[in-house]
């Protein structure tokens, strides 16, 4: 089972574009918070008043340029979304000394140190990870490019930091002047072997995947995050009804429904809150909608039949899912 | 009266004991929390190859292999499923396979089958650890990753060199390396734990001079004109001559100490002064916070096809650390036995000792974050 989470309060915040905010958060004894390698994020639970439990997923920075955050303060960076409204909560509640509870770090985005050449391409707010791994780069004197791609300079989290970091080895690219980004040449002029890894919007990475198998790179040499996997934009608040026990647990629109239920303490099984590892499927009675399937675990006809869901990334469209528990 | 009291075992710990916080310009000790972001050589070379060995660094089990290619690659000893130690499993080509439910790994960690599973898992990763091969040498790096500069491993070219010739040993002590490290730099016990063989009177009494390097701890000694010990004399030929000696011996990082030996020959049959060089190796890596794996070499850069001097120093040299290991185990057998809490005295022979361990603890408080 996946390590408990810790009890943090926020101790240092700053803007970093008009729509993007900094986060400090130290842990509440002070302690050690768990080591993690550039890639990793964390969980972030907060409540709203509103809204209830808010669960989002931040990279972890790491520091500033080349220094280091302490051991018992990890750094994220929050950008704003107008339709994601968990992002919205944390802008407008979070302030100095706010406390807040975040899982144990997790990196599905490693960087593999025996790559001998890295090519690492960011969009948007994706230059959270990026500009980690840039930062582990330098430290270790290897050889990469970065390309980090937004609509304006400053509306780009980090870009002087990634510049005053990264020097010659950094590429910026301005949609708002420039359009798209040409994916094909950047690829095409990387020195031979190199592997890539990219994070930002998803049609950005499909561009990245594409671009890659035009030029007949091995899929393994596209190495992706991304953001918001499993919660569109578009995510609805329902209600869980548990036919066994007679419970009804609130699902929020920024929470999954493993969350809601841990949060009302109804036990379940579960372990990597991806769609996975296959643990937490629950069988399902009846759902007033659609499953919207977000996992890469139940097959496409278990999909379909829609008896059962993933509760980690898994969620419905109507108003009330019931639930055989 | 009948009281049975029960007195608990000795047991041999493997996790980090606890240590108190730390305190500006102390001094390390068994206890210390190991360094942990440093290079540290984890097997030589001819070690590791195709069949799977784990050995136990800095507290944490290791498995370490080679890829067909000839890479070395080191993961932790332990499946992220149900902990099966992966080096029981066996290699399929440059994939670590898991001997309880086959999990698969490729040489970065990275889960890339699970039979029991419709999909490969992306969060199934078992941890890998930086190796770069030097020399005769595989170093690894058990810390941040992302710390892991390659240019921080230190220079042992004469390894390598066909200049040089090398004699070698290894040992597994039950010390620890604070220890060991400070017998390395403390020389006045050479004459009485090495009688004969590496000590004389005249050197234990010489002036030592020590300064600090950054976080290497230097100590240099000049001895003029004095006959030689046999270590460096029955190589070189020079027993009972007069030659000046000029020692340099340094840590030079929590997984190394290096002495370096000119002995010059004023009276060389040439008509002009000889010198020869000896560098002298030991590698250090904590097994446990009371365990070390230790290797030695002894290298020299003349009379290399020498296969007398080479039995003769490997004798030698194998027997002095032989008293070395022995007089460590004897001592923290003492540390952590004896009920009554001792702090041990220090004299003035002690500084680099003392400096090394200064340097060991500022490291291990920057680690921690504290101090």
């Amino acid at each position: 089972m996946a390590q408990g989470n810790f009890d943090v309060v926020v101790a240092g915040l700053r803007d970093l574009t008009p729509r993007v905010r900094e986060f400090l958060l130290r842990s509440a004894d002070g302690k050690p918070l768990p080591d993690y390698a550039a890639g990793a994020h964390v969980a972030l639970h907060t409540v709203s008043t509103e809204r209830g439990l808010i669960v989002r997923h931040y990279s972890l920075v790491g520091g500033n340029g080349l220094t280091d955050d302490a051991r018992n303060t990890y750094r994220i960076a929050v950008q704003r979304e107008d339709h994601a409204r968990g992002s919205a909560h944390i802008h407008a509640t979070f302030q100095l000394g706010t406390a807040l509870r975040i899982g144990p770090p997790i990196n599905n985005f490693p960087l593999d140190r025996r790559d001998q050449q890295v090519l690492l391409i960011a969009g948007g707010i994706g230059i959270t990870p990026i500009y980690s791994m840039a930062r582990s780069l330098v430290r270790r004197h290897r050889p990469f490019q970065v390309f980090y791609a937004g609509r304006h300079a400053q509306f780009m989290a980090y870009h002087d930091d990634l510049q005053q970091l990264a020097g010659q080895s950094a590429r910026f690219h301005y949609s708002d002047s420039q359009g798209h980004p040409d994916l094909v040449a950047l690829l095409h002029d990387q020195p031979e072997g190199t592997t890539a890894y990219v994070c930002g919007p998803s049609r950005m990475i499909e561009a990245t995947r594409a671009a890659a198998a035009q030029l007949g790179w091995h899929p393994d040499r596209v190495r992706s995050e991304m953001f918001g996997a499993g919660f569109s934009g578009l995510a609805t608040p329902f209600e869980v009804r548990l036919q066994r026990s007679g419970r009804s647990v609130q699902v929020g629109a920024d929470v999954s429904i493993l969350d809601a239920l841990l949060n009302d303490g109804v036990p379940v099984l579960w372990d990597c809150r991806r769609g996975e590892c296959g643990l937490c499927p629950l069988p399902v009675v009846s759902a007033d909608s659609g499953i919207e399937h977000h996992d890469r675990y139940l097959s496409n006809e278990e999909k379909s039949a829609g008896e059962t869901l993933c509760i980690c990334v898994s969620r419905i469209r109507g108003k009330q899912l019931v639930l055989d528990l | 009266m009948n009281m049975t009291i029960e007195i608990a075992p000795a047991v041999e710990k493997t996790e980090e004991p606890p240590s108190a916080p730390f305190v500006l310009g102390g001094i390390a000790d068994h206890s210390t929390p190991l360094i942990r972001n440093c290079w540290y050589v984890a097997a030589l070379g001819s070690e590791v190859s195709r069949n799977i060995i784990s050995r136990r660094l800095l507290g944490v089990d290791v498995a370490l292999y080679r890829t067909l290619a000839g890479e070395t690659v080191a993961v932790r000893n332990r499946c992220p499923h149900r902990s099966f130690p992966l080096a029981k499993g066996k290699l399929v080509g440059d994939v670590l396979m898991c001997g309880y439910h086959g999990m698969q790994f490729d040489p970065s960690g990275r889960c890339v089958n699970m039979p029991a599973m419709p999909i490969v898992p992306t969060n199934a990763n078992v941890r890998s650890f930086p190796t770069v091969e030097r020399g005769p040498l595989v170093w690894i790096w058990m810390g941040d990753a992302d710390h892991a500069d390659e240019s921080l491993i230190p220079d042992t070219e004469w390894l390598a060199s066909s200049q040089w010739k090398s004699v070698s040993g290894s040992f597994h002590i039950k010390s620890d390396y604070v220890a060991m490290h400070e017998n390395l730099l403390d020389q006045t016990h050479f004459p009485f734990l090495h009688p004969g063989a590496i000590g004389t009177p005249e050197y234990a009494r010489s002036k030592l001079k020590v300064r600090l390097q950054g976080d290497a701890v230097i100590i240099d000694r000049e001895l003029r004109n004095s006959p030689p010990p046999a270590v460096y004399g029955v190589p070189t030929g020079l027993m009972g001559k007069p030659v000046d000696r000029f020692s340099d011996g340094r840590f030079v990082s929590p997984a190394l100490h290096t002495a370096y030996a000119r002995i010059v020959d004023n009276h060389d049959a040439s008509g002009t002064p000889r010198t020869y060089r000896f560098n002298i190796t030991h590698i250090f890596t904590p097994e446990t916070h009371h365990s070390i794996h230790y290797w030695w070499f002894n290298s020299r850069n003349f009379n290399l096809q020498d296969a007398e001097a080479d039995e003769y120093l490997h004798a030698a040299s194998a027997k002095a650390y032989l008293e070395d290991v022995d007089a460590l185990e004897w001592i923290m057998d003492v540390v952590r036995n004896d009920a009554e809490p001792q702090f041990d005295l220090n004299f003035a022979p002690d500084k680099p000792g003392l400096m090394m361990r200064q340097v060991l603890y500022r490291l291990a408080a920057a680690e921690a974050g504290g101090a």
